[in-house]
């Protein structure tokens, strides 16, 4: 549960920021493509995006794994569980920083 | 073993609201909130990968969120975020002995000194808050 608190007090703080980022700036206009594109280019902001994206896809699939380990429990049950979740977190980080990695280097 | 097997009532007793107070109705919208929520991340992490199609692209999916329909599902979005921060931090805070008494002896009616008024007045607190975090999301939302 360590890693699960952890990271949601983490995110909280984080996602607090990316929030205010869209409220401060006015909701409509901060989604426009160049002001997104100006966020994802400003590398601070991008870095705070990756780490956001691994504690919520952490949080997030560990809840997940939490919940379905409460359902059913058995070896192979928990076994496919765990590594079901690690794996669909990796594969989520990897697309979402996919994203990242391309707008803040201008591969758009 | 197939007596015990017999007794688990599954996701049908998971989510059956009913029995053990408001504590019990924490318990399921925690779980649903954050069902909720890693679906809705999964969606965003898709919707946000349309900038690599360019501002066309962008503007197209973006075109598909920003409609009623979509306002509304983000307004239950901000209602879940809201909940399950607050009641998150309520469990925390359980778990690592805040606000659950002092240890006593057991007597009738046996009454679980951890569900006392100060955690009750937690969750009650979670859900007002994320009602009232959805009417302001509204009001910006729909405002605009």
């Amino acid at each position: 549960m360590k890693i699960h608190y952890g990271t949601a007090l983490a995110a909280v703080a984080l996602v607090a920021v990316h929030i205010l980022m869209r409220l401060t700036q006015g909701f409509a206009e901060s989604l426009e493509y160049d002001s997104v594109i100006a966020n994802y280019k400003f590398l601070p902001y991008a870095g705070m995006l990756e780490i956001i994206l691994i504690l919520l896809s952490v949080h997030g699939f560990n809840g997940l794994r939490v919940i379905l380990l409460e359902l059913k429990q058995g070896r192979t049950y928990e076994k496919a569980v765990s590594y079901g979740c690690v794996v669909a977190m990796i594969a989520l980080i990897a697309y979402g920083s996919r994203t990242i990695i391309m707008v803040n280097t201008g591969m758009t | 073993m197939t007596n015990q097997d017999e007794n688990k009532e599954g996701i049908g007793g998971m989510i059956n609201p009913r029995r053990y107070g408001i504590e019990r109705v924490a318990y399921l919208l925690m779980r649903l909130s954050g069902l909720g929520l890693l679906a809705y991340f999964i969606g965003h992490i898709y919707e946000t990968s349309s900038i690599l199609k360019g501002q066309v692209g962008w503007n197209e999916f973006l075109a598909l969120t920003q409609t009623n329909e979509g306002h509304a599902i983000l307004a239950i979005v901000i209602a879940m975020c809201v909940f399950h921060t607050v009641n998150g931090i309520r469990v925390m805070l359980g778990h690592g002995g805040v606000g659950v008494g002092k240890p006593a002896r057991p007597d009738y009616p046996y009454i679980p000194a951890s569900q006392n008024i100060r955690h009750k007045i937690g969750i009650y607190s979670a859900i007002i808050l994320a009602a009232i975090a959805m009417m302001y999301g509204l009001a910006v939302m729909f405002g605009e």
